[in-house]
């Protein structure tokens, strides 16, 4: 059921989705929001961009992000390292906050976004609608989405490698790399992901309204 | 577009915020801003506007401004130096820094980044606050892209909070060098949250019902 | 072959639009080849595999063995930041530090680097670096700055091992080029590991370890000597320990030399050695060579002679100044040295007399005659023994060859043997077949201070005491008298200042009476007495001038104690 009616969540207008060929975006005739898009092979783009941002997302964690040597001692650090450090600094609260924008979210939003491409693509091959869960998972996506904060980090490593610079020796390792391959990444799996799409294709949580052709707004129901 | 159209709660229909399905209220609710029932197809409970917008802004934001006094007034970071005393700065004071080391775009960064992102956040939000609440907006337009862009450069004002973990993370070079955070650190971390979550609770639909050009719910 | 076109067979095209004749040609069968449509952007996940797994395998192939090294304490051992390090290069890290089962020791795990693995061997050593302050110096300061470091020295065992217990202390002298020699000393003097050895002042080498000798009477210490200056050590080279201050003293007691190797010895003990010049001409001593250690370097530089004749005296008087090692001199040269001093009885007169054993070092004797004659005297001192018995006897009997117990040092008490001509000695019987031979000794000089005084006192004695005794005696009877005359004149005279001089002169009276009792009276000490202790005076006093006659012409004596004609040489090499 392909959904030509839509309340912009900008301003509320009450309008029609025409229909798009791949590539095309439309936007709110009022205030600009962009309303929907239709990717070309959106759900195999965005699966093989998510594969390999998590592949580098392990690899970012894992490996020391750069190394500082002066007079002969040296130090490294992963990305977790600097909410450990928080942490052992007693800037508990600090600590969970770096850990959650910077690993946490980032993480989840990976996971999650991977389980529902990959729900999503073994449902549509088979014809078969989306199963009702996802759609907990897909909501979970966008404030994940939202609170991962993959380049404001990796702006503020190089501020620090800057700093650092300027009294000790320091060489970036693999790891700062890699999250700047995540910090292309994220952006390029979001413009891919058509989350209406999804949508349009999950099974509901309770019957539709049988057999009236989209257009005329299906009633909502009440339960608890 | 020949038709200047209707915004979904004068339509009587509520647009999930979820799924985006354009869906009637249920039965025996109707479109208030206490909620029309749950939409059908993801099961997410169906408002016309985010409840208690406007409220829970206000205090996201008083409560941002009351953080971000200590946030700039106690030192973010300590450096420890062999041979010298330690030394404090706050996020002004770290700005100073870079900036007498030379590196004065770092300094602009931090400076934008850390300074004028969250001031401007809770002047801006404010602002919008104030307006929607007085019902009277003629440039909708304008403030809609306060908004968008508030939502999109928020974020950023976290850099500073990372520059610090990283730093202190590395810098531990005892008894040569060694950093450690300071207090006003997570007054900051508090301030960046509490503003990205006020972006987030603000109804930017609100601005449009305040705008003449269509009808409002209260 | 006409295939029925199933419904939903893939419709190809048909060579014809239907409804010809029979003959026209089969359809052909077009598979539609399922093409699998894999877009360009699986290379983007593709390539971030590939990239993490090269990664990933060449971290696992650069990672090294693992190892655990046990230490008493893991002090300045920080896990993920101290390292290995050989010769400066690190070649791995700490990567956890724990306990043992039972807490005794500090486990340290390390990975150590693929390419320097195999370091890791059966005797490899590992240790602590850290500032230490020693007697050589401060070592290690660079950890302060860099935080401590554990060392590794590789061993040369060629079997791979795991775990290891690591050192205290820095292991000594790593991967310097020396040699090893073995010293033994009777005593350790001040020498600890790390006491520095030094040639001719210049610091080549430290002592490494000691250890107590199997008997238990002994120390052995293996000595490490830096090359070049292990080509010095030759099989004669005499070890010496020069801890402190070496401070000779002369064979007539005066201090003739003070040395100091250096400050270093002076605290910490110090080992020095030199090659002797009588034994310069023998070989590089090889590796591990066994020493003795001497306490000076007198005693080590001394050569031990070739030949020694070893003799006897036999003394009347007591040789309590006399001592094991004093020298025996020849009209002042020193010859030889006493080796023993015990007693003997002679049963039949129960008369106990100090024997002293000494050695003539003929060598050292025909060193001080000049070259031509040098031979000489070599000659008849050195081969036959009988010749040289003939000669001795010739010096006895024809030149008074004599040996006398002599003072060195009126301010220690020293003691020493010399030999002098004096023709006048009287004639002894010397028995010239016993060995050891006895020589025949003259009445030595120790109690010359005892007949000095005796002399002092006999001139004492000569002086007219007595007379003067008797006009004392004489005096005072007449003053008696003249005082009782006085008595008689003053009774007639003014009778109120009469009693009082009266008084007066009663008091001066008993006075008199007193003295006169005291000296010629019934109680007084016999004239006897009085003139033997007159006679002693006499006798202390004529001693005494001929001690001071003596003083006058040698002054010096004072100091250097009475000697001989010539002034003397010392013992000094």
């Amino acid at each position: 059921m392909t959904q030509t009616l839509i309340a912009c969540p900008g301003c509320d207008l009450l309008q029609r989705l025409p229909p798009l060929a791949p590539g095309e975006r439309t936007r709110c005739a009022r205030c600009g929001h962009l309303l929907a898009k239709r990717v070309v092979n959106s759900l195999d783009r965005c699966l093989a961009l998510t594969i390999a941002a998590a592949v580098l997302f392990l690899l970012a964690n894992v490996s020391p992000l750069m190394g500082l040597s002066v007079v002969g001692r040296t130090a490294s650090t992963t990305i977790i390292g600097g909410a450990v450090t928080m942490w052992r600094h007693d800037e508990r609260i600090t600590a969970a906050v770096v850990a959650f924008c910077a690993v946490l979210a980032p993480a989840a939003f990976l996971i999650a976004l991977l389980t529902v491409l990959v729900t999503e693509r073994r449902a549509s091959s088979r014809g078969l609608p989306t199963p009702r869960w996802i759609g907990e998972i897909l909501r979970w996506t966008r404030y994940l989405h939202a609170w991962s904060l993959l380049e404001v980090m990796l702006l503020g490593m190089m501020v620090a490698l800057v700093k650092i610079a300027e009294v000790a020796q320091v060489s970036a390792d693999v790891g700062i790399f890699s999250v700047a391959a995540l910090t292309l990444l994220f952006p390029a799996i979001m413009a891919h992901f058509d989350p209406l799409e999804i949508w349009q294709r999950i099974e509901w949580t309770s019957a539709p309204a049988a057999g009236k052709p989209i257009g005329a707004a299906p009633g909502a129901v009440t339960h608890e | 577009m020949s038709n200047p159209g209707s915004s979904a709660a004068t339509a009587g229909v509520i647009g999930c915020e979820v799924c985006s399905l354009v869906c009637r209220p249920a039965p025996g609710a109707g479109i208030t801003l206490q909620g029309g029932g749950f939409c059908p197809r993801c099961g997410e409970a169906l408002h016309s506007r985010r409840p208690g917008s406007i409220q829970t802004t206000w205090s996201l934001v008083i409560a941002a401004a009351i953080c971000y006094l200590p946030a700039n007034a106690l030192p973010v970071l300590t450096r420890t130096q062999l041979g010298s005393a330690p030394e404090s700065d706050t996020i002004l004071g770290g700005v100073m820094v870079l900036y007498r080391s030379g590196s004065w775009p770092l300094a602009l960064i931090v400076l934008i980044a850390s300074v004028m992102i969250p001031l401007g956040k809770l002047l801006a939000l404010g602002y919008l606050l104030v307006k929607v609440q007085h019902g009277r907006i003629s440039g909708p337009h304008e403030q809609t892209r306060l908004y968008r862009l508030m939502e999109l450069i928020g974020r950023w004002s976290m850099l500073d909070v990372f520059v610090d973990a990283y730093s202190v993370a590395l810098l531990q070079l005892q008894p040569l060098m060694s950093v450690t955070p300071g207090p006003g650190i997570v007054f900051f971390a508090a301030v960046v949250i509490l503003t990205m979550l006020a972006v987030e609770y603000f109804d930017p639909r609100l601005i449009w019902d305040a705008s003449n050009e269509v009808g409002s719910v209260t | 072959m006409t295939e029925d076109p199933s419904p939903n067979a893939p419709r190809g095209t048909p060579a014809d639009a239907g409804g010809r004749g029979n003959d026209h040609p089969p359809h052909a069968t077009l598979v539609r080849r399922k093409r699998v449509h894999v877009s360009a952007v699986w290379v983007i996940p593709a390539l971030a595999v590939v990239v993490a797994l090269g990664i990933a395998i060449q971290r696992i192939l650069a990672e090294g063995p693992t190892i655990t090294i046990s230490f008493a304490t893991a002090e300045g051992i920080q896990a993920g930041k101290t390292v290995l390090k050989y010769r400066d290069v690190t070649i791995g890290q700490v990567t956890g530090v724990g306990f043992n089962k039972d807490y005794s020791q500090v486990v340290v795990t390390a990975r150590v680097r693929r390419s320097e693995a195999d370091l890791i061997v059966k005797d490899t050593q590992f240790w602590v670096e850290s500032p230490r302050f020693s007697l050589k110096g401060v070592s290690g300061l660079d950890t302060l700055l860099s935080g401590d470091y554990i060392g590794v020295e590789p061993g040369t065992s060629h079997e791979s091992q795991r775990h290891f217990k690591g050192l205290d202390e820095p292991p000594p002298i790593t991967g310097q080029k020396g040699r090893r020699f073995t010293l033994q000393a009777k005593d350790l003097g001040s020498l600890e590991i790390g006491s520095l050895i030094y040639y001719k002042s210049l610091p080549v080498g430290e002592v490494e370890k000691y250890s107590v000798a199997s008997d238990g009477r002994s120390f052995k210490i293996t000595a490490f000597i830096k090359s070049p200056y292990d080509q010095y050590v030759h099989t004669e080279t005499r070890f010496w320990n020069a801890s402190g201050l070496d401070i000779s003293v002369g064979k007539n007691g005066s201090i003739v030399d003070v040395r100091m190797v250096s400050l270093a010895a002076l605290l910490a003990g110090g080992v020095s050695f030199e090659t002797p010049d009588f034994a310069s001409e023998t070989p590089v001593a090889p590796t591990d060579f066994g020493f003795k250690l001497y306490s000076t370097r007198e005693a080590a530089m001394k050569q031990p002679p070739a030949h020694t004749r070893h003799f006897v005296l036999s003394f009347d008087q007591p040789v309590r100044g006399l001592s094991v090692g004093a020298p025996v001199t020849l009209m002042g040269l020193a010859v030889g040295e006493v080796t023993r001093i015990g007693f003997t009885y002679n049963p039949k007169t129960l008369a106990v007399h100090p024997l002293v054993y000494f050695n003539f070092y003929p060598e050292e004797a025909a060193m001080r005659f000049p070259s031509e004659e040098q031979a000489a005297v070599r000659r008849n001192t050195e081969q036959d023994a009988q010749r040289q018995i003939t000669m001795l006897r010739r010096l006895v009997e024809e030149r008074g060859l004599r040996a006398r117990l002599r003072t060195a040092s009126l301010l220690t008490g020293q003691q020493y043997i010399s030999f002098e001509f004096d023709p006048q000695a009287p004639k002894v019987k010397v028995d010239w077949t016993r060995n050891p031979l006895e020589l025949p000794v003259a009445p030595g000089e120790i109690e010359d201070l005892e007949t000095k005084l005796e002399s002092i006192l006999g001139k004492i004695d000569r002086m007219p005491i007595t007379e003067i005794g008797e006009r004392i005696s004489i005096a005072l009877r007449t003053l008696n008298g003249t005082l009782s005359e006085a008595q008689h004149l003053l009774r007639d005279a003014d009778t109120s200042s009469v009693p009082r001089v009266n008084k007066a002169l009663d008091d001066v009276d008993r006075a008199l009476d007193n003295a006169n009792a005291t000296l010629l009276g019934k109680g007084a000490p016999d004239q006897e007495a009085l003139r033997q202790a007159l006679e002693e005076l006499a006798n202390t006093a004529r001693s005494l001038r001929a001690l001071t006659d003596y003083l006058e012409r040698h002054p010096e004596a004072l100091i250097r104690g009475r000697v001989s004609e010539h002034s003397s040489a010392g013992g000094r090499q």
